[in-house]
């Protein structure tokens, strides 16, 4: 299996799993560096000059302190970023740490986190909680503002065990409680964080089988070190990255990473993406695109130059709203992305992107400029050019030969019996780029 | 919380693509469109209202003649005069107006302090343990799932009904999660069309008939592969039939602004529209109320009550009241003592509500003790799985013990 597909293709499945997919130009460069340049690449993207997207992004005006802006702002480096893995894991993090715009109720907080992620997307995973348990954003959403000595506040203290590091199993209600007297006085203002001596309970705490006068910094530094955390991560990583259920092995080989580099992210990352399960038939084309990775994907690739402002509301209409993930646990991914009703969202955003209704403002998608730049002469071979740009053309016969009869019949859907004229090819082409966008491989990355 | 498929997909649906051949399929699609539409009176249908975060009880369901309840909660404690009285012991929270109307005529249960042994505070695990009815271990399948997993009936090893039950929410719960029926999820009925460019009408037939049949015989040896192909298949379907119940709903009842009540009202047209039923999920969110809890929780408590009158009241209107019983659940209730930012951390136990014309209102059960607490927490009485045990043996008429594992004592609000 493994050899029947070439470096091309593993390095369009690492782009699609370490990125958010890629335009034909990119595709052509990273594939020109190969598998093993291609990764480097990604796992050091503070190596990669980025100022093209930072200028994109200053001319289009963002104004942090409007939700809507920050949504598009945030697509647009999606969309358009050098160094893709560095945004790919600012997703990651803001799932993981899910904060939600809905009770924190400040843009400039969500996008100062936001600024966080990125800043550690690949960096020391203790650094990183310490950094969001600090974090005004996350001090707000968790009511960690309200941890007060002598009636303190648990809900902090029981997420960041639960979801953030340890996981559920390893840790007792008391832990909570002794976790929170630490955490009291964990405060924000609108300058940042600030430790409020005054509300900080100074008394002697046990936690996870340690006694001591423990503060946050001791809770952070206790929960990066259990080997829990690594494997925790590990897990979730490997589901976010590569496949739905990873076995115990990979697990323990990307975990290991983590407790021996210590805490960090970047080696935990090059070994799931080294693993010879990443290049298995439980891997490619397997594991289901999350609405961002769907829609990105879908600008990369077909070459969408202006974005539309509604791309952040078509994709929480698919189930995954930017800063606002359903709840703490954030977003879980794999099956969950898929019921008839985000299905019916993934069919019609199709629907849109090659609708019409674009075709007058230069920049939207335009697949018979395609088809003629491509010098594509037959029904067969449109087919063929689109399967292989939008899924490397993963389908089964009996899907090409129906994608075949569809172009070559008319509008009304009789087999045509003249040449078309170039409204009707047109209709028919962007027909066929949305069947093709419907096609189960298509919401598979 | 949300659906794990892959017992779903390894089990019945992973072999069922491999032998189902086209005709089957084609047939199968004939019969979902000619489904009898379910006639007044002839179906038991089961509403579930999700309370997601946590609602605290005691400001729920008002111990007002208890001065542990008073001491306990100097800032956040209802007072007497403003709650409103169900008998001398228990008042409602006073933006339970609807429920109040709902108690007097008979058609609100109260069942106090249920909860379950050995109570898990994590939002996540202790709604699992509410969603499976399986505390001790976490299932694959949710309580409604193994129901409907009897219940459905299956024809060439495919569900004969589309929609045998219906998730009015984004995430499904995984209380519907079940091995034989991937329960869809429609949170807006007007977007959930097939959409083609309008300018071509002709060529949505072409297109819709390609997409039917590329996803009828698509088959690729992959995870996730038939998932998607099932899901896309329903979604197709169920879209035409949602759309022609929805048609012929006309309504008086006006409902409040919001879209919990929109989504009531959804229910409500699919089932005076006739959409054949047993379940249907809905859920409200934000009650994890851990700081300045008094304006949330009583926002979304009138948001709850206010949305539910309207929708029994638009069942009355309609004459489908009798078929109908509404069940409020949420993960667990909240801790006794407040905290220091006018707000309650994670608790136990808590009281639900049943409300029907089918029912026999009142109050179930006795409230928790305020002064024999576990860990600052509530005492359940009730077993969560009581309630459940009686809603499928005497509502549902399905066999509690084949759902639960178990026997549990019926309580008698049915």
């Amino acid at each position: 299996m493994v050899a029947a597909r070439t470096d091309k293709i593993w390095v369009g499945h690492l782009l699609r799993r370490a990125g958010f997919g890629a335009t034909p130009e990119e595709l052509d460069r990273y594939q020109s560096l190969g598998y093993e340049g291609t990764l480097d690449e990604l796992l050091n993207p503070e190596k990669v000059n980025n100022r093209k997207l930072e200028a994109l992004i200053e001319q289009q005006d963002f104004d942090f302190t409007r939700i809507e802006d920050l949504k598009r702002w945030w697509l647009y480096r999606m969309c358009f970023t050098g160094r893709p893995l560095e945004e790919k894991m600012t997703l990651f993090w803001h799932g993981h740490f899910a904060t939600g715009f809905k009770k924190v109720k400040h843009p400039y907080a969500m996008y100062t986190q936001n600024l966080l992620f990125r800043d550690y997307a690949v960096g020391n995973f203790k650094d990183l909680l310490m950094a969001v348990s600090q974090d005004p954003a996350m001090i707000i959403w968790l009511d960690n503002q309200q941890n007060r000595r002598g009636s303190p506040n648990e809900n902090y203290a029981r997420e960041v065990m639960e979801l953030f590091s340890i996981g559920i199993g390893n840790y007792t209600e008391n832990d909570i409680k002794e976790a929170a007297r630490a955490f009291t006085g964990w405060q924000t203002n609108p300058a940042g964080f600030i430790f409020n001596r005054r509300q900080h309970d100074n008394g002697e705490k046990t936690f996870l089988g340690r006694t001591g006068n423990f503060g946050g910094e001791d809770i952070v530094e206790i929960l990066a070190s259990q080997p829990a955390t690594g494997r925790f991560l590990a897990r979730k990583l490997i589901r976010f990255f590569a496949l739905d259920d990873p076995d115990d092995a990979m697990v323990r080989a990307v975990a290991d990473q983590y407790l021996s580099s210590p805490y960090k992210i970047r080696p935990m990352l090059r070994a799931i993406f080294s693993h010879p399960d990443f290049f298995s038939d439980r891997a490619y084309h397997a594991r289901i695109k999350s609405p961002a990775e769907l829609v990105v994907g879908t600008v990369k690739t077909l070459q969408i130059r202006h974005l539309d402002g509604d791309l952040p509301t078509l994709m929480a209409r698919m189930g995954q709203n930017l800063f606002d993930p359903p709840n703490v646990k954030g977003w879980d991914g794999g099956p969950a992305w898929i019921s008839t009703d985000t299905m019916m969202e993934r069919f019609n955003f199709a629907a849109r992107v090659t609708g019409q209704k674009f075709d007058e403002i230069e920049g939207y998608f335009s697949p018979s400029e395609l088809a003629a730049k491509e010098g594509l002469k037959n029904a067969r071979e449109l087919v063929s050019y689109f399967l292989e740009l939008l899924v490397d053309g993963d389908v089964p016969q009996s899907t090409r030969k129906r994608l075949i009869a569809y172009v070559s019949s008319d509008l009304s859907g009789q087999p045509a019996t003249a040449i078309p004229d170039d409204s009707v090819l047109d209709a028919k082409l962007r027909g066929l780029v949305r069947l093709i966008m419907t096609l189960p491989t298509y919401q598979l990355a | 919380m949300v659906i794990s498929r892959r017992k779903f997909l390894s089990g019945s649906l992973g072999t069922l693509s491999l032998c189902l051949t086209q005709p089957d399929l084609l047939a199968l699609a004939a019969q979902a469109a000619n489904l009898a539409p379910r006639a007044g009176g002839t179906g038991k249908i089961l509403v579930i209202v999700q309370m997601a975060g946590g609602n605290d009880g005691l400001n729920t369901v008002v111990p007002y003649a208890e001065g542990n309840y008073y001491q306990a909660r100097p800032q956040l404690a209802i007072q007497a005069s403003e709650a409103l009285p169900l008998n001398g012991q228990l008042g409602l929270n006073p933006n339970l107006a609807g429920f109040i109307e709902l108690f007097k005529q008979g058609k609100l249960a109260i069942v106090q302090a249920v909860g379950y042994p050995h109570p898990n505070r994590s939002h996540f695990r202790s709604m699992e343990i509410w969603q499976t009815a399986q505390p001790d271990r976490i299932g694959d399948t949710g309580w409604l799932g193994r129901y409907l997993d009897l219940v459905v009936a299956e024809t060439h090893g495919k569900p004969a009904n589309l929609l045998p039950a219906v998730n009015v929410d984004p995430l499904l719960p995984k209380s519907l999660s079940a091995s034989k029926v991937i329960v869809p999820s429609v949170d807006n009925v007007r977007d959930f069309r097939f959409r083609t460019d309008p300018r071509f009408q002709a060529d949505r037939q072409a297109q819709v008939a390609a997409f039917k049949d590329i996803y009828t015989s698509f088959k690729l040896n992959r995870p996730n592969v038939d998932l998607l192909r099932q899901v896309g298949l329903d979604a197709n379907e169920a879209s035409d039939l949602l759309l022609k119940s929805v048609r012929s709903y006309k309504g008086s009842v006006s409902y409040p602004a919001n879209q919990f009540a929109e989504r009531l009202r959804f229910i409500a047209q699919m089932i005076a529209g006739g959409v054949n039923s047993r379940v249907y999920n809905i859920s409200l969110s934000g009650f994890d109320t851990h700081v300045n809890q008094t304006r949330t929780q009583n926002g979304l408590l009138k948001q709850l009550s206010d949305g539910l009158l309207a929708f029994q009241q638009d069942l009355e209107a309609h004459a489908v009241d009798k078929d109908v019983v509404v069940l409020t659940v949420s993960e667990f209730g909240r801790r006794v003592a407040e905290n220091g930012g006018r707000g309650t951390d994670h608790g136990t136990a808590a009281p639900l509500f049943v409300i029907g014309s089918s029912i026999k209102g009142g109050i179930y059960g006795d409230s928790a003790s305020l002064s024999y607490l576990d860990q600052g927490d509530l005492k359940y009485k009730i077993d969560f799985r009581c309630v459940y045990g009686t809603i499928l043996d005497r509502w549902l008429n399905a066999d509690s013990r084949q759902i639960l594992g178990a026997n549990f004592d019926h309580l008698e609000f049915i």
